[in-house]
């Protein structure tokens, strides 16, 4: 019997059954709702999504009753009036935008000397130091980051304790606009690096030693070889930078400690101080209009980058 | 500047200057391996050198240390009478044609080309005019608007080639472009290059693994194995007297015979003569029996792998270029070889 077992052993039969099993629960003609069924989840999830913004569409229509503290039964657009017309939202509008925009600008050209000495090093060592230097942010939490700031920016913090040695006065650090933005940069360089290294990589090295022998030194290899070849590298990054830097709400809140409001933080006073629900959603829906709006724009100037996925064209 | 093609005003210059590259006593050592080892040459202007040797010989080494990408640890090497190892490529007049070509794919065949004409600060009147009398050399004339990736493989290939060469170089290199054609179009590649190279009159050295491409296109060929240069010659001196074994079995088919006293004896299997009777054998200086292992019908010739008793039961392989005059022997059949003793080549240890 030794050599039947052999031929077909016990591990083989268990799979049979099973399979049997398997047959019997999900006959094959099934197959084709398989990617249907992996979708559901997602769909789902948009399909929320919709819906709640189909709710605060609704909501950002009525107007909140001071007295009663009820929203208002009948459509208006005041709260549309109010956030075009009110000098403050105006500020934090252009606050926001000027802001992400200069954060997008600085953090991608902070990254990509990153990116790319990490991509073309030669040596294993500096890959991983600089991997594990980008990474480690990442384990440390936006608010948690922002408070580190707090303590090696404050006023008795270690930049000012490190000046009043050399007998400098301490220096108001925290608690502006340029905080702020310092503070995005350094949150945002992470996601540049990760979106700007598969861009580089995907530049053969020859490339540029060919430009070389063509007679190109290296600042017009970069600018006619490189940088044009990473550009869906740097549309996708810079996407992701301006989007994130636009709709972010800890970074204003704790290094600009309530002075440097972003869009999202006007909103939050909206819905959870003033319980405004009406104009706190007029704000949301004009936030992620202006975001839609900045995506299609790069879309249209610079293509989809590496966003577009499938067969870009060359 | 007038018109380049016929090659005129290449061949004056390099005509003068005689020795066009020169190489000193290179050696080059990264990670701890010795890729090359005291390499020295001279090579002509206007000849079309190849190196040739296995992978890991040091030829790629070589040829990059050439063309400027690295620097050799010591030794130097000089371009038109001039030492260049401080010379960055950019500033060295050198086209080059990459192994995987390195076109630019976000450019047309035509930008390709006239890339290193903006590069040079080129006259960009001129620009256009000489971009199109290069690409109809290739003989791709109203191909440049094609993207890169809208041309064949053999049409790449031509961009690579009028890219490395419409600037005029001083040198040419050649760093295996060739290696991942079919062979059809490989060896219809090596003819263009060796027209290409005829016509412009360019200074040329190519590097390859294959020797066929090697004996075809080169008027010398330098033999590399071990970071060392084995033989620069030739190629039918290459061939016909190889320096060493190691020459000898790298370019054709050699059967290494025993030693005698120290020295290696080998002989190539087309010098050897292979019949079933004895009587046809007249004239040969040598005369051994055999047994037919295997016979490989090539189509233009049979290769016999043939196992000599009298040899150490050495195993010979000979070639029959005649095959379809007769009838092919059959495995197993007892056969004779002979050969003569002027063919015999002999290596010193």
């Amino acid at each position: 019997m030794r050599a039947a077992k052999s031929a077909y052993p016990l591990t083989w039969r268990i799979m049979d059954a099973l399979e049997a099993f398997a047959a019997f629960v999900w006959p094959a003609r099934f197959g084709r709702a398989i990617p249907w069924l992996m979708l559901a989840p997602a769909l789902l999830l948009v399909g929320l999504l919709v819906l709640g913004l189909w709710q605060i569409g609704d909501a950002s229509l009525r107007t909140l009753d001071t007295s009663t503290f009820l929203m208002s039964e009948t459509y208006t657009l005041a709260n549309y009036r109010r956030a075009f017309t009110e000098s403050l939202f105006a500020v934090v509008a252009w606050r926001s935008l000027a802001g992400s925009l200069m954060v997008t600008a600085v953090t991608l050209i902070l990254a990509f000397p990153y990116a790319y000495v990490m991509v073309r090093t030669s040596s294993p060592v500096i890959r991983k130091l600089l991997l594990i230097a980008l990474f480690l942010p990442f384990f440390i939490g936006q608010v948690v980051r922002a408070y580190g700031w707090l303590i090696i920016l404050g006023n008795q913090g270690m930049v000012n304790e490190a000046l009043s040695l050399v007998g400098i006065a301490p220096i108001r650090l925290l608690y502006n606009y340029w905080a702020v933005l310092f503070g995005l940069v350094q949150y945002m360089l992470p996601f540049a690096v990760l979106m700007l290294a598969p861009a580089l990589t995907a530049i053969p090295e020859e490339l540029e030693a060919a430009a070389g022998s063509l007679g190109a030194d290296w600042v017009r290899t970069f600018r006619h070889v490189v940088l044009p070849l990473a550009r869906p590298g740097l549309v996708g990054a810079g996407l992701v930078v301006l989007t994130l830097s636009l709709t972010d709400f800890a970074m204003p809140a704790i290094l600009g400690g309530g002075s440097q409001d972003f869009i999202a933080n006007a909103i939050y006073d909206q819905f959870f101080r003033t319980s405004d629900q009406g104009l706190g959603s007029t704000l949301a829906l004009l936030l992620v209009a202006t975001g839609s709006l900045l995506v299609g724009l790069v879309f249209t100037l610079f293509g989809a980058g590496t966003l577009a996925m499938g067969r870009a064209r060359q | 500047m007038p018109a380049v093609l016929n090659g005129s005003s290449i061949k004056a210059k390099s005509e003068e200057a005689g020795v066009a590259v020169s190489v000193k006593a290179v050696n080059m050592v990264y990670d701890g391996v010795h890729a090359v080892r005291s390499a020295s040459f001279d090579l002509e202007a206007g000849k079309f050198l190849t190196i040739l040797g296995p992978s890991g010989s040091g030829k790629t080494t070589l040829l990059r240390l050439i063309a400027g990408f690295q620097r050799p640890t010591s030794g130097e090497i000089f371009i038109n009478g001039a030492a260049v190892s401080a010379v960055p490529p950019h500033r060295r007049s050198i086209g080059m044609v990459f192994q995987k070509l390195a076109l630019f794919p976000h450019m047309t065949a035509a930008e390709n080309v006239a890339f290193p004409l903006k590069m040079r600060r080129n006259d960009a009147r001129d620009i256009p005019a000489r971009v199109e009398r290069y690409l109809d050399m290739v003989r791709l004339g109203g191909y440049g608007a094609r993207r890169v990736h809208e041309l064949s493989g053999g049409q790449q290939q031509r961009v690579a080639i009028a890219r490395a060469l419409v600037f005029e170089p001083d040198l040419l290199l050649l760093d295996e472009p060739l290696a991942a054609l079919d062979r059809k179009l490989r060896e219809e590649m090596q003819l263009e290059f060796r027209r290409i190279q005829r016509e412009l009159g360019v200074t040329t050295i190519n590097v390859t693994h294959d020797q066929r491409e090697a004996l075809v296109v080169s008027d010398e060929i330098i033999v590399m194995d071990g970071g060392e240069i084995q033989q620069k010659a030739r190629p039918a001196e290459t061939y016909r007297s190889p320096s060493n074994a190691f020459v000898a079995n790298f370019i054709g088919v050699t059967n290494f015979l025993d030693a005698q006293g120290g020295e290696r004896r080998a002989i190539r299997a087309e010098k050897i003569r292979i019949v079933a009777t004895r009587a046809g054998l007249a004239g040969t200086d040598t005369i051994v029996e055999g047994v037919v292992v295997d016979a490989i019908f090539e189509g233009e010739r049979v290769v016999y792998e043939v196992r000599v008793a009298s040899l150490g039961d050495a195993l010979l392989r000979v070639f029959d270029h005649d095959p379809s005059a007769h009838s092919q022997l059959e495995a197993g059949s007892a056969v004779y070889l002979g050969w003569a003793a002027s063919d015999v080549l002999e290596f010193k240890p």
